[in-house]
């Protein structure tokens, strides 16, 4: 088929600059009304919002069961949950917080509303199967909440054999075929995404011009589409361990339980890196942006996601160390997880490049992409020391543990989507929210978060080992100081959830780029239009060039020319610049 | 254009033949009993050019951007990890399968 | 929208987000690639399974597949290879507009997908009469080896999801009869087929592997 054969190497294009329309009469939220049409809805954008509904509502039950863990341990001895009731609470609690929020957050919300935006495509390239991954994720969630009143399970978030396949431990096979369920949501959306950013870019959007948040999504989605088959796997291996006894795990018939772990952490370890990688795309937003500076670094921060993307598959014996496996494999595992602090290093320092006599400005998201440097570094280094073997074996199975993967999951990841929920709130919502009552709640938060998981790295190193619901009296002004922390937290988290809504309602409507950025989402009105941009978008300039002006980053096809096969130079041939 | 590869029908009909051959002889090959482990490298060189053929012919790999190849080599390189990796745990224990 | 140079073209199947059939084209087929890989890494991790339990148990694998058939396994190979080659041959055919040619391939290879499918529940049913059943309800004698269970878990596990992507390749290819007695698919837009193609030979590609990892232990 020969399409644009006369363009060998360069075509011309007629541009001219378009303004966004501030505060548009008609946008993606009012243009098509009605409960099932939202419901059917094929946008990426509402279905971005259906998923911050659903991530919401997870993310304070799993709250909620963490403060009622945080409640038991007030005191030594038992309060009000017995051991069993405790093991089902905790491990309620981290499979959600796991597979319900922190895996599909990031993309699913933020990439979602964000990635046909920024490559100024009108939708992602398979709307429906976006839909229908939305869908599945809602299916995978009744399962969840079915096993939960159906007996709930109590064999911890990684579903070990042979807790999870002998006859005790609850519902497992309606939790666990919920979240085989849940990986072809994952699945989905990484396809999706993987396709979308290289076939429905924008004419000048080359590889080097992607903004660094569709790095982060990209060797995301990598991960998924790698890791996630492996857990389809285990899982559907654990659920017929279950229902017809198969035994290559089960140790009582013969299987290998180390097995088990082994196909486990191939997928679970890989899926930190789902869960912070894309953190990573939108802290270098965020500094970028509240920086007024090109980001410090670019293709060191491009490539070291891709870097973290695939050493992360080779670490996950670290998890191992005390399981049994060959002392071979625990050194070759200590050695390469080492490896993973070298791409994060280089990212930590080219943010701090990136602010360096940068004109800062602590707009609420970059006070929480602060934050996460804070916090996401000693969740870091901490990760290092735990992957030490000599220093693990003494660490495992300990509150040290607990602290570590709190600050980097919730430290990390959790600050980073909350920079970008804040930094791309007036984009998704044309309301501007309380500046003075987020940075408040950001205090609040960052106090209540040290508070609760800081002592543990001490009362870990001390040997109060993890998942008891009672322990020894030493602990206890640790344990008292830690729930208290953790109500603070609790707190912070309702007045977020207040002024959010006030936003909502009664917020100031937001300019199209309120921050000043350069990025391609912020070229166009906000709430968005429903079909993104009124014209193709022309990309000239990178999405961090702030030393050049406005007008260049507004710049949409006149005629209505062929437009993909973005890799190919442009030749831009500007009209009279428009005025405004 | 990529993707729009169209074979002839002799074209197939030959992949075809290639294919049923190497089954043919891979059935064969187990009658004269090779001794381990040789038994099994023939056995999957012998899969591994089969799925080649088909790959690059049936699915037209051969034809398509190399994108979509490297996907699929990248997949077996991930396997290749996946095993490789627990293999160094399996087949260096002291006690197999740890007895309960 | 913008006119791609094949201007006759039928353009119903253009969905409005992509700018012309090519580019739609290729998008679903990098999508059904990348599909692929993670079906490459699902099945990964049965492989993976296999080879660490043939890397403690090579004797067991000697004994177990004796129980298996390499008469009918051979012939299920010949019939996979077969149906890859006429889903080969639909997608020729629906490249040259030759819509009574998609369709008949297409019922070729869902015979043989079929022929498949009997030629495997005989192998199960066999087996099933003799007492090898998977894991802890394996109750044959015949095999002087205690794993034996495993072996054949893994056995039922590799060859069951395998016989489950051929009853859903079975149940896509019915669906493109529909469709292209509709008149849906011409030289233009015959993506449904081209990725429905490239899925079945993946499953082709894995029964490839599967057939001398099972029967062909010598």
């Amino acid at each position: 088929m020969a399409t644009n054969d006369e363009s060998k190497n360069v075509r011309k294009l007629q541009v001219k600059r378009f303004k966004p329309e501030e505060n548009p009469e008609k946008h993606y939220l009012n243009q098509e009304k009605g409960l099932w049409a939202w419901m059917t809805t094929v946008d990426h954008k509402k279905i971005g919002l259906m998923y911050l509904g659903s991530i919401t509502f997870f993310f304070f039950i799993a709250g909620v069961l963490a403060l009622l863990l945080r409640t038991e341990l007030l005191t030594p001895a038992r309060s009000f949950m017995d051991a069993d009731m405790y093991n089902q609470v905790f491990t309620l609690h981290g499979a959600i917080m796991i597979f319900f929020f922190l895996v599909p957050s990031v993309p699913t919300v933020l990439g979602n509303f964000i990635l046909p935006l920024q490559l100024g495509a009108k939708d992602v390239a398979f709307p429906r199967l976006n839909l229908a991954s939305y869908y599945i994720y809602v299916v995978g969630a009744l399962f969840t909440l079915f096993a939960i009143f159906t007996g709930g399970i109590d064999t911890g978030w990684t579903f070990y054999t042979p807790y999870s396949s002998s006859a005790a431990g609850g519902n497992i096979m309606a939790m666990t075929f919920g979240i085989f369920i849940l990986g072809f949501s994952s699945i989905l959306t990484g396809v999706n995404f993987l396709v979308t950013i290289h076939k429905m870019r924008s004419p000048g959007i080359t590889w080097n011009k992607l903004p660094l948040n569709l790095w982060g999504l990209y060797a995301t989605s990598i991960i998924q589409i790698l890791a996630t088959p492996v857990l389809a796997i285990t899982l559907l291996l654990l659920t017929m361990e279950r229902m017809l006894s198969i035994g290559i795990f089960d140790p009582a018939i013969g299987g290998d339980p180390v097995l088990y772990q082994h196909f486990f952490w191939f997928y679970s370890h890989p899926a930190v890196y789902i869960m912070i990688v894309p953190g990573f795309g939108i802290i270098s937003e965020v500094i970028s942006t509240f920086s007024r500076k090109v980001i410090f670094g670019y293709w060191a921060i491009a490539l070291s996601s891709l870097a973290i993307a695939f050493i992360g598959f080779l670490v996950w014996g670290h998890h191992m160390f005390t399981a049994g496996q060959s002392s071979l494999a625990n050194m070759v595992f200590s050695f390469l997880t080492f490896l993973v602090g070298i791409p994060t290093g280089i990212k930590i320092f080219n943010w701090l490049a990136t602010m360096y006599k940068g004109s800062i400005d602590l707009k609420t998201p970059m006070i929480y992409a602060l934050v996460f440097l804070f916090l996401f570094t000693i969740g870091g280094f901490t990760g290092i020391m735990l992957g030490a073997l000599a220093v693990d074996i003494h660490l495992h199975d300990t509150y040290y543990v607990v602290a570590h993967f709190h600050y980097v999951m919730m430290g990390g990841m959790v600050m980073a989507f909350l920079a970008g929920l804040h930094y791309w709130w007036p984009k998704m919502f044309g309301k501007m929210y309380s500046e003075f009552w987020a940075k408040i709640t950001c205090a609040i938060i960052f106090i209540g978060f040290n508070m609760t998981f800081l002592p543990q790295f001490v009362m870990g190193s001390q040997g109060m080992p993890r998942r008891y619901f009672n322990y020894i009296d030493q602990f206890q002004s640790f344990h008292q100081f830690s729930t208290i922390g953790a109500y603070i937290m609790g707190v912070g988290f309702l007045i977020m959830a207040a002024y959010m809504i006030h936003s909502l309602v009664k917020g100031k409507p937001a300019s199209s780029n309120p921050w000043g950025s350069r990025a391609l989402e912020w070229q166009t009105s906000s709430p968005v239009p429903l079909h993104n941009f009124e014209h193709t978008p022309v990309i000239i300039n990178g999405p961090y060039d702030y030393h050049k002006p406005m007008s260049e980053f507004q710049l949409g096809i006149t005629a209505s020319q062929h437009a993909h096969h973005a890799d190919k130079p442009v030749d831009i041939s500007t009209q009279e610049k428009e005025q405004a | 254009m990529s993707g729009h590869h169209i074979s002839s029908a002799k074209f197939l009909w030959g992949v075809a033949i290639s294919l049923f051959f190497l089954t043919f002889l891979t059935v064969a090959v187990t009658w004269i009993h090779i001794p381990e482990p040789w038994n099994v490298v023939v056995a999957i060189t012998i899969a591994a050019i089969k799925a080649t053929i088909v790959a690059a012919f049936f699915m037209n790999l051969w034809w398509d951007s190399k994108f979509n190849v490297m996907l699929f080599l990248m997949s077996i390189l991930f396997f290749l990890l996946l095993v490789g990796i627990t293999l160094l745990d399996t087949l260096y224990r002291v006690d197999p399968v740890p007895s309960f | 929208m913008s006119q791609p140079s094949s201007v006759e073209e039928k353009l119903d199947h253009l969905q409005h987000h992509f700018i012309d059939s090519d580019q739609q084209f290729e998008a679903s087929k990098l999508g059904m690639w990348i599909f692929l890989v993670t079906e490459i890494l699902f099945f990964g991790g049965l492989f993976a399974a296999y080879i660490v339990y043939r890397a403690w148990y090579p004797e067991l694998y000697l004994l177990a597949s004796e129980e298996l058939d390499v008469f009918w396994g051979t012939v299920n190979t010949f019939v996979l290879i077969g149906s890859s080659l006429t889903v080969a041959m639909a997608i020729r055919s629906a490249q040259l507009n030759q819509i009574r040619g998609l369709i008949i391939n297409l019922w070729i290879t869902i015979g043989l997908a079929l022929t498949f499918m009997v030629i495997k529940y005989f192998e199960y049913v066999e087996k099933f009469e003799k007492g090898i059943l998977p894991g802890a309800h394996y109750s044959y004698e015949g095999i002087a080896h205690e794993k034996a269970n495993i072996f054949f878990s893994i056995y039922y596990m590799m060859t069951g999801l395998h016989g489950i992507h051929v009853l859903i390749g079975i149940g896509l290819m019915i669906w493109l009869v529909f469709k292209a007695k509709k008149k849906v698919f011409h030289s233009g837009y015959y993506t449904p087929v081209e990725i429905t193609g490239l899925y079945w030979h993946l499953v082709d590609v894995i029964w490839i592997f599967l057939f001398p990892l099972l029967y062909l232990i010598d």
